[in-house]
């Protein structure tokens, strides 16, 4: 459990919380990428990889155009996997967590822990994971020392988190609203009530992801909780740059430094 | 099998069918579910909740359907006799209509202001349209871009009765697609917002719910055939898309095995061509829309395209009870063309004066085939899911014919 731990440390003796990004594996193609995830790892704390399903059910439309891209450039788990090394080679230090759907881990059967551990893969986000088969995942993901970060949203019931923490390790990842990826965050305070609630029930950071597209709401939901998530944006910068990847990368570049400054301690 | 059979009693306390079935899904719809579960335990058996819906499979839906003799189709097939229970004879012209006056019940318990569905043929999303109507009930249906295109005349049926039809272009613009975009939906209005998925598939307890309503098909073909024959059918034969019909008319009799189920499913243009929806005879388990069970995928686990010639069967999984069941060989799951189907749609037509659905034809296609092998004695009851006139467009286009 080294490098997501290290992370969250690494950011506090900074003065500031952890910046997450998701990206999708192979938008708009492998190449194109890796590029993108080079740009992100040099700027955000912890990276998800996002793993393209032909049937994504949780995501708003532009992550659902992102995974329908990537799978049209033919991306597959093994070459996502062969991307993950490659990046390791640039940087070993920053965590890497792959986000995706149960249908895709379940794919590869027993060998998906081995190949993801080699590969240099920190933990996993399974969207669609039930609480039966939470505590298997725990306990595989644990053996080989990797972590498996679970989701709650603000219609958990309290009960549900004591026994969704319990099988969580790496931190926990807070839906900010009722509602799919890239659509608008409405009740901050429901936020601040339950990430308060989740952090008296875990030592695990809590992060807060969905909605987060302006610098002020990372600004504000870093100030209540351990670290913010930003996807949709940062697809919609790619998009309005046509996918030209010099300018994408410069606009990121830019974007990525502001959320930076916006999640730091006041 | 026999035991499994004696002590059938699914899904389990986890909303499993042995290994398929469960809840996958997002965080945020697990207690969406837990309460339409708890819910729906409790009026389950509650006399005020069966009277009401009673009444309405009365008096809205026309039940009980009637078992007719296809005495002229027998003749021409020259072999088992065969029957049809009429379930294209309810109100809006299928089974799927069973469901949705019981689910609806279940939202107005629920204080629900909104209702959502997917559908595919339309049958499902009229079913459901009517059903919101009559009680007053703000109601919003998903369907493929693709399939609004086929069932235009669905659409419009739809709209009459006040529903919004979302058009979803997502994915393979299918029934899939449209599912997916319910489910978003459902994530996002969920607090006021009852969704009625369509067929025995999605998260616990919808498989249960859809079976459980449509399972008075099966009942009443018990008390119909027991008064006609003295005994139960020796067969009994249905089309399998997401498999509501099927467990429809299957489930009752799961116990009695002495009666042989049937389920056919969609193979387009054969199997081997790769383009069907057929994942319980081609395909393999996996998850999607909340549930495991058979699906057509590749290896990494990417959900395929389908092709029927049938909406209501062009979807590339099953309900996990039907996954179960072949699995555990109390059903057999057959396969039949788009031709074989056409075939048997023309045929009933000319033969009995009756036409059938598409997706049904394929459940006709199998007893065409396989009448001849069976004693004349022997007994065939094919749930007769739903009437054609949706696809006269369809059937038209396949004769090479443009109105
Ligand atoms: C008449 C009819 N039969 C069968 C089906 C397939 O659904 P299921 O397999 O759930 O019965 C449909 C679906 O639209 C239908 O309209």
């Amino acid at each position: 459990m080294g490098r997501i731990k290290d992370s969250f440390e690494r950011a506090k003796n900074q003065e500031s919380k952890t910046l997450i990004t998701y990206y999708v594996a192979g938008d708009n193609n492998l190449n194109f990428s890796k590029k993108v995830f080079l740009k992100l790892l040099s700027y955000a704390d912890i990276i998800e990889i996002g793993v393209p399903f032909s049937d994504p059910m949780a995501e708003g439309s532009v992550i659902q155009r992102s995974h329908e891209r990537a799978l049209s450039s033919d991306i597959t788990f093994k070459k996502i996997l062969s991307l993950v090394n490659k990046l390791r080679v640039h940087n070993q230090d920053k965590p890497i967590v792959l986000m995706g759907y149960m249908n895709n881990f379940l794919s590869q059967g027993e060998s998906l822990f081995k190949k993801i551990k080699n590969a240099g893969v920190d933990g996993l986000i399974i969207v669609d994971l039930p609480y039966e088969e939470s505590e298997f995942f725990y306990n595989k993901l644990k053996d080989i020392d990797l972590d498996l970060i679970r989701l709650i949203s603000p219609t958990t019931p309290k009960k549900t988190i004591e026994k969704i923490v319990k099988f969580s390790s790496g931190f926990l990842y807070y839906v900010s609203f009722r509602g799919v990826t890239g659509a608008k965050l409405s009740n901050f305070k429901e936020v601040q009530d339950n990430v308060k609630y989740i952090k008296s029930k875990t030592k695990l950071p809590v992060v807060v992801g969905f909605g987060i597209k302006e610098g002020e709401i990372a600004q504000k939901m870093s100030k209540i909780s351990d670290g913010v998530v930003i996807g949709s944006r940062l697809i919609d910068i790619v998009q309005q740059n046509n996918f030209r990847l010099n300018d994408s990368l410069k606009f990121l570049e830019k974007s990525l430094k502001k959320f930076r400054r916006d999640v730091r301690k006041k | 099998m026999t035991n499994k059979t004696n002590n059938y009693n699914y899904p389990d306390k986890n909303g499993r069918f042995g290994s398929f079935g469960g809840r996958y899904v997002s965080e945020t719809l697990i207690s969406a579910l837990e309460e339409l579960e708890s819910l729906y335990k409790k009026i389950k058996n509650d006399k005020k909740f069966q009277e009401e819906l009673t009444n309405d499979l009365q008096t809205f839906v026309g039940r009980p359907s009637p078992l007719y003799f296809a005495k002229r189709w027998t003749d021409k097939l020259n072999g088992a006799k065969v029957f049809l229970k009429r379930e294209d004879l309810n109100h809006t012209g299928a089974h799927k209509i069973n469901n949705t006056v019981g689910q609806v019940l279940l939202a107005k318990k629920m204080g629900k202001k909104r209702i959502i569905a997917e559908t595919g043929a339309g049958q499902h999303g009229v079913a459901t349209a009517a059903v919101c109507a009559r009680h007053g009930i703000e109601c919003i249906i998903f369907m493929g871009s693709e399939d609004i295109e086929r069932q235009a005349q669905n659409v419009y049926r739809m709209k009459l009765m006040g529903a919004e039809v979302c058009p979803v272009s997502s994915g393979t613009s299918t029934l899939k697609d449209a599912m997916n975009e319910a489910m978003r939906d459902w994530v996002s209005y969920i607090d006021d917002t009852h969704y009625i998925i369509g067929s025995v598939a999605g998260p616990h307890p919808y498989p249960m719910i859809v079976r459980d309503f449509n399972s008075i098909v099966g009942t009443e073909l018990k008390k119909q055939s027991k008064i006609l024959f003295g005994k139960y059918p020796d067969k009994i034969v249905a089309c399998v898309g997401g498999g509501s019909n099927a467990m429809g008319i299957f489930y009752p009799f799961i116990k009695d095995k002495e009666v042989d189920l049937i389920g056919v499913e969609a193979a387009g243009s054969g199997l081997s061509s790769g383009k069907h929806a057929a994942p319980l005879s081609d395909g393999s388990p996996g998850v999607l829309h909340g549930m495991k069970t058979y699906l057509m995928q590749n290896s990494d686990g990417q959900i395929l395209g389908t092709h029927s010639v049938s909406a209501g069967l062009d979807y590339p999984g099953v309900g996990p009870e039907h996954s179960f069941l072949k699995d555990m060989g109390r059903v057999h799951y057959e396969a039949a063309t788009d031709k074989e189907a056409l075939k048997a749609f023309h045929d009933l037509s000319r033969v009995e004066g009756i036409m059938p659905a598409l997706e049904t034809s394929h459940a006709l296609a199998w007893v065409s085939k396989n009448a001849k092998k069976l004693k004349k004695s022997d007994i065939v009851v094919v749930n007769l899911s739903g009437r054609g006139d949706k696809d006269m467009q369809s059937v038209a286009k396949a004769d090479g014919i443009n109105f």
